[in-house]
């Protein structure tokens, strides 16, 4: 990566962001901080405004109110200097067809300027994104995959400091799609910031820093697992025990200082409790155990999959407005 | 079989849609032709061109007056010019194209028709066409036969005149002779009667008249008394061109415009239609690095391929190089550029790749039919000749004609007009790609 900039803040940061198109709508006072140096997973339905944000954030709308700074400027005043600090991978694959996968990058570099160290640096992109092999081959000869690939060494040839990636994993395979959230995690190691769009809620995982964004509104901003306790109330911890679990014990449990929400039955001697911190929580429910005569089974931190984390968010942010 | 039909009409609902869909696409493909034929159909002029003539006639011969006379009432086709004695200047002014015919009266036309022979009248043109050259040539024989019967019927009348002198002769020399055959009868002439005597060598003088008349008569080559004078005709162009070498260059310059109309007219509608272009929004990209790029990319394709079809035109149909390469290199370089201009304005506008190729097409038609690629502009309404000044071709047959067959130097007006066709449409190019880079919303 190039010598970041000097910046004061957020990398990216905006206030009351609106996006109107003829009488719709497309973006409602969207509110952004992104520190440097961190994957921010921007997560939502087809449609609901990621493309938008990013061409906003990139200079290629004009923002109909509002206020924002990338990397320290308003993207409508970005100079061709500002924009070399800035990788975009667009949904679709857009380079040329009919070039190889080399000369696809070349041309990528050559638009950036990159001059002297081209050909090393292709190398070193095509040996990350695994591609050395089909340097010699035509963009259109290659897979899809491949291609989602051959975008992203075309978005980083240049060594950008803040990329933006709308929909990478889009129509990737699961096991490529695990190898593209590795790459991205590299290059968070190397200091560059990521912002990511997907529709796979799944992945808000691999994520720092996770938004939500449904119908143009950005529901909430949090860590994976402040979005996780946020949806669930806290952590969850699964108990089960030898012993039958009569509705009395489950009534003492909801007592207890550190359960935050009402305990659910899963079977006749398993509970979900939900508590502050599962670590401190689980020492805590054997002891309780302990002292009513209940034979602890097992007992452990349950990571509710994303999808469910995902809609109980929707349901309680839609309640809660 | 129910499934057959459904699964046929499948693509009948899907191709009709598609193509319903492009009215512009369907507006051009019908109306254009006809377009094209309706103008072409209002510019052509089928009548014969009229030819701006002038004539050279040295200060002191007697043949200029008769020349004025008759120059001037040789019918509609002929426009004179004035006469000069300046034959230099006359022939720079066909080189520039201020006339089309120069014609030379031979200083010494009457002696050299009493010398029984016929006097050479020459025409000089400039034309390379060789259909337009016959037409010079039937144009000077048509003229000169006009001139020598003029010539025959004035010699007719003054024939007619003297004839009578003739008769006066005759009937003196017969009253002598009666009077003489009166004083035989009467007595005889036994002695020389001086005034008899000046009778005899009277009629001796009269009928050595005669005799030399009807001598100079007789001696007449008949081909020299009915065409005093005969046309020679000789072009500024020393090159005998077939009909293939003369259209040679044009169909060079017809075959690059339309190669660099095609590529350029490709080149930025895919890339907008495959959504490069947003990649290139967000980059340092700017509009004229674009356009630039691509200009110079297809001036080197399409210089590789003004090379390859100059090669197999020089080498292969042995078409003659008359004038100077570099001349040459600058015409087609110059109408490259503009092509590509027209091609890039093309793919701007258009919004598929199919409708860009229709628009090169049509812009191929109207080169064959208003660039002089197969009809002399000459013949083409003056109003309409506007079309032709608006496409590259016509500029660089005319160039290419001009340097290839005649070796003359390229005509700066012709190419500065070009340049700046070419210079404009760069500007209108880069302004309207730059509108579309720019936010699209």
């Amino acid at each position: 990566m190039a010598k970041p900039t000097k910046i004061d803040g957020p990398i990216i940061w905006g206030r009351d962001i609106t996006k109107e198109i003829g009488e719709h709508s497309i973006i409602q006072q969207l509110n952004l901080d992104i520190p440097r140096g961190l994957i921010f997973g921007f997560i939502g339905p087809s449609g609901c405004g990621k493309t938008t944000t990013i061409r906003l954030l990139t200079g290629v709308y004009r923002p109909s109110s509002g206020e924002m700074r990338v990397i320290g400027k308003h993207p409508m005043n970005f100079t061709p200097h500002d924009r070399e600090k800035i990788g975009y991978m667009p949904q679709n694959f857009t380079l040329y067809p009919d070039l190889t996968v080399w000369e696809n990058l070349s041309f990528a570099a050559s638009i950036y300027g990159v001059g002297s160290g081209r050909g090393a640096r292709i190398r070193q992109l095509l040996d990350f994104t695994e591609l050395h092999e089909d340097r010699r081959k035509l963009a259109r000869q290659i897979s899809g995959g491949m291609q989602r690939r051959l975008s992203l060494a075309a978005t980083l040839v240049h060594r950008p400091e803040l990329l933006f990636l709308d929909e990478p994993t889009a129509g990737v395979d699961p096991v490529l799609r695990r190898k593209f959230w590795d790459y991205f995690e590299e290059l968070r190691h190397e200091g560059v910031t990521l912002f990511v769009t997907t529709q796979y809620v799944s992945e808000a995982a691999y994520c720092d820093l996770v938004g939500i964004m449904v119908e143009g509104n950005l529901l909430a901003v949090d860590t994976p697992e402040g979005l996780r306790r946020s949806a669930l109330g806290g952590e969850v911890v699964i108990l089960k025990t030898q012993e039958y679990l009569a509705d009395t014990y489950i009534a003492m449990i909801d007592q207890l200082p550190f359960v935050r929400a009402k305990t659910s039955r899963n079977s006749e001697n398993e509970v979900s409790i939900v508590v502050d911190e599962a670590s401190t929580a689980m020492p805590a429910l054997v002891e309780w155990c302990a002292e009513h005569n209940l034979s602890v089974d097992s007992i452990q931190a349950y990571l509710a999959p994303f999808d469910d984390v995902f809609v109980a968010l929707i349901k309680k942010l839609s309640k809660d407005t | 079989m129910l499934r057959f039909f459904i699964r046929i009409s499948a693509f009948i609902s899907k191709e009709l849609a598609e193509i319903l869909r492009q009215t512009p696409l369907i507006l051009t493909l019908v109306l254009g032709p006809f377009l094209i034929l309706l103008l072409f159909g209002i510019g052509y002029r089928s009548e014969a061109r009229p030819l701006r003539t002038i004539f050279v006639v040295d200060g002191n011969s007697e043949m200029k007056q008769q020349v004025e006379e008759y120059a001037k009432n040789l019918g509609p086709q002929l426009i004179y010019k004035g006469i000069t004695s300046d034959q230099d200047a006359a022939i720079r002014d066909l080189r520039r194209g201020v006339v089309d015919v120069v014609v030379v009266v031979p200083p010494d036309a009457t002696k050299t028709i009493q010398n029984n022979q016929q006097a050479v009248v020459t025409l000089y043109h400039n034309e390379i066409d060789p259909y337009q050259a016959s037409y010079v040539e039937a144009f000077g024989e048509a003229y000169i036969g006009a001139f020598n019967q003029r010539l025959l019927h004035s010699a007719t009348t003054q024939g007619q005149q003297e004839a009578s002198s003739i008769q006066e002769t005759v009937q003196t020399t017969r009253s002598s002779v009666q009077s003489l055959k009166q004083a035989m009868d009467q007595g005889g002439i036994t002695a020389v009667q001086p005034d008899k005597k000046e009778m005899v060598v009277k009629m001796e003088n009269d009928l050595t008249s005669l005799e030399t008349q009807l001598n100079e008569f007789e001696s007449m080559t008949p081909s020299v008394m009915i065409a005093p004078f005969k046309s020679e005709i000789k072009g500024l162009v020393n090159i005998n061109l077939t009909p293939a070498g003369f259209f040679a260059p044009a169909v060079v310059i017809l075959l690059l415009q339309h190669l660099a109309v095609t590529f350029a007219s490709l080149a930025i509608v895919r890339e907008r239609r495959s959504g490069i272009v947003e990649l290139f929004r967000v980059s340092p990209l700017g509009s004229f690095e674009i356009l630039t790029g691509k200009y110079i990319s297809y001036l080197i394709i399409g210089g590789i391929l003004a090379v390859a079809i100059t090669a197999t035109v020089v080498l292969g149909l042995r078409v003659p190089m008359q004038g100077s390469w570099g001349d040459y290199a600058v015409v087609i370089l110059v109408l490259l550029f503009t092509s590509l201009g027209l091609g890039f304005l093309i793919s701007l506008i258009a919004k598929t790749d199919m409708q860009a190729v229709q628009y090169a097409m049509f812009l191929l038609l109207g080169s064959i039919f208003f660039s002089g690629f197969f009809l002399d502009l000459r013949y083409l309404w003056e109003p309409v000749r506007v079309i032709s000044w608006v496409l590259p071709a016509t500029y660089g047959i005319k160039m290419l004609q001009d340097t290839a067959l005649r070796g003359a130097p390229i005509n700066a007006l012709v190419l500065f007009s070009l340049l700046g066709i070419g210079v404009g449409l760069f500007m209108i190019s880069w302004l309207l790609l730059r509108r579309r880079l720019a936010l699209s919303v």
